[in-house]
C-alpha cells in the first residue's frame, strides 16, 4: 500500500477524527510533548556537557549515565508516544511538510549517534571515565547529539508553524 | 493604580523600542528567537529539575543536595538568563497584547515567585550542608520549586494557546522549503 493511502485511511479512522474533533485533546497531548523537554532535553544536553568535559567533571560519566539514563528514556518513551499521538490527528498534513520528513531523519541519525556511541566508548566506561578530559570521539558524540537535538526542536516547532493545531 | 499604569507605559515603550518593531517586523526574528526560549527551557527545565529530583532523594542519591545544587547553578543561571532575554524580545514585539493576556500575566507572576524563591530559600536550603536540614524541609522546598516553575511552564504554554498564529510567520515557513515530493 502506498504511503499516501495508508495516511489517508488513517486519517478517516473514528481515532484520528476523535483526535481532531476534540477541544482538549490536541492541547493536552501538545503540553505534554513540549513541557517533557525539560527532561528530555535537559537531561540529554547535561550529559552531552559530561562528555565534552564542561560540566560535572569530577563525577565518573558512568555514574551521570547510570543516573540520568533512566529518566531520558522514560522521558523520550512520553515524546514518542504523545508525538505519535500527534501525528495521527492529523498525518496527511504532517507528512506533506518537510519539516516532518527532515525531523524523522535527524532522529534516526540522533538514534544511531547514541547506539555508535554505546557500542563503542560506552562499552568500556572504566578505560577513560576518570579522567576529566574525555576522548576525542566522546566529544565529537557529544557535539553531534547536541546539534541534532537542537535542530529535531526547531523542525519540530516549523511543524507547529506548517500545521497549526485543529 | 499607578502600578498598572507604569507596567502599561512600559509595555507601550517595549512595542514602540527599535527591537520590539524589528521582532515585530521581520518574519523570521521571532521563530528564531523562539527557538532559543525552547532550547534554554529544556536546560533550565532540566538541571531545575534535577537539583529537585536530588532533594526528593530519587536521583544521585550518593552525592550530597549542596554539591548537585552547586554544580548545577551555572547552568541553571545561565540558561534562565538566556530564557529571560529572549521571552523579553519575544514580548516585546507584542507587550501590550501581552499586558491584556490573562496566561501571560499568570505566567509572569509565578515567574517573580518562581524566582524570588529560587534565590532566597531554595538556594539557601539545596545549598547548606544536609545535616543542618531537615530532610522534611527539604523535600517541601524541592515540591514547592517544581510547582513554582510548572506554574510558569503551564502559563507560557497557554499563550500560546490564547494568541493568533502569526500569519507572517506561518507563511514565511511554508514558504520556506521547496515543495515535498511525494514519496
Amino acid at each position: 500500500m502506498p504511503v499516501s493511502s495508508f495516511l489517508q485511511w488513517l486519517q478517516d479512522t473514528g481515532f484520528s477524527t476523535a483526535l481532531r474533533d476534540s477541544t482538549w485533546a490536541e492541547p493536552v497531548i501538545e503540553t505534554i510533548h513540549v513541557l517533557t523537554l525539560t527532561v528530555f532535553l535537559g537531561f540529554t544536553v547535561l550529559l552531552d556537557l559530561r562528555l565534552l568535559g564542561v560540566a560535572m567533571r569530577h563525577k565518573p560519566v558512568s555514574e551521570i549515565f547510570g543516573e540520568l539514563n533512566p529518566p531520558i528514556i522514560g522521558a523520550f518513551l512520553m515524546m514518542l508516544t504523545t508525538g505519535v499521538l500527534l501525528f495521527c490527528g492529523d498525518p496527511v498534513a504532517f507528512y506533506g511538510t518537510i519539516f516532518f520528513r527532515v525531523k524523522m531523519i535527524m532522529l534516526i541519525l540522533a538514534l544511531l549517534n547514541i547506539l555508535i556511541f554505546s557500542s563503542t566508548l560506552g562499552r568500556r566506561f572504566s578505560e577513560w571515565e576518570q579522567n576529566p578530559n574525555t576522548p576525542a570521539m566522546a566529544k565529537l558524540a557529544a557535539i553531534l547529539s547536541l546539534v541534532l537535538w537542537a535542530a529535531i526542536i526547531a523542525a519540530g516547532r516549523a511543524i507547529a508553524y506548517a500545521v497549526p493545531p485543529p | 493604580m499607578f502600578f498598572a499604569a507604569v507596567l502599561k507605559t512600559f509595555c507601550e515603550w517595549c512595542d514602540n523600542s527599535f527591537f520590539g518593531s524589528a521582532v515585530r517586523n521581520s518574519r523570521w526574528l521571532f521563530p528564531f528567537v523562539e527557538i532559543f526560549h525552547l532550547l534554554a527551557l529544556g536546560v533550565l527545565g532540566g538541571t531545575i529539575l534535577l537539583i529537585n529530583l536530588r532533594a526528593l532523594g530519587l536521583r544521585f542519591r550518593r552525592d550530597p543536595v549542596s554539591e548537585v545544587a552547586r554544580e548545577l547553578q551555572p547552568w541553571m543561571v545561565g540558561s534562565l538568563a538566556a530564557m529571560l532575554a529572549s521571552g523579553f524580545f519575544l514580548f516585546s514585539s507584542e507587550a501590550l497584547r501581552m499586558y491584556f493576556n490573562l496566561a501571560f500575566r499568570l505566567k509572569m507572576a509565578f515567574l517573580v515567585l518562581a524566582i524570588l524563591f529560587t534565590f532566597t530559600l531554595y538556594r539557601r536550603v539545596t545549598f547548606s550542608k544536609e545535616t543542618r536540614i531537615s530532610p522534611l524541609k527539604l523535600k517541601l522546598v524541592a515540591l514547592l520549586s517544581i510547582v513554582l516553575w510548572s506554574g510558569v511552564a503551564l502559563g507560557g504554554r497557554a499563550i500560546g494557546y490564547t494568541r493568533q498564529v502569526r500569519t507572517e510567520t506561518r507563511i514565511m515557513i511554508l514558504a520556506l522549503p521547496p515543495k515535498c515530493i511525494s514519496w
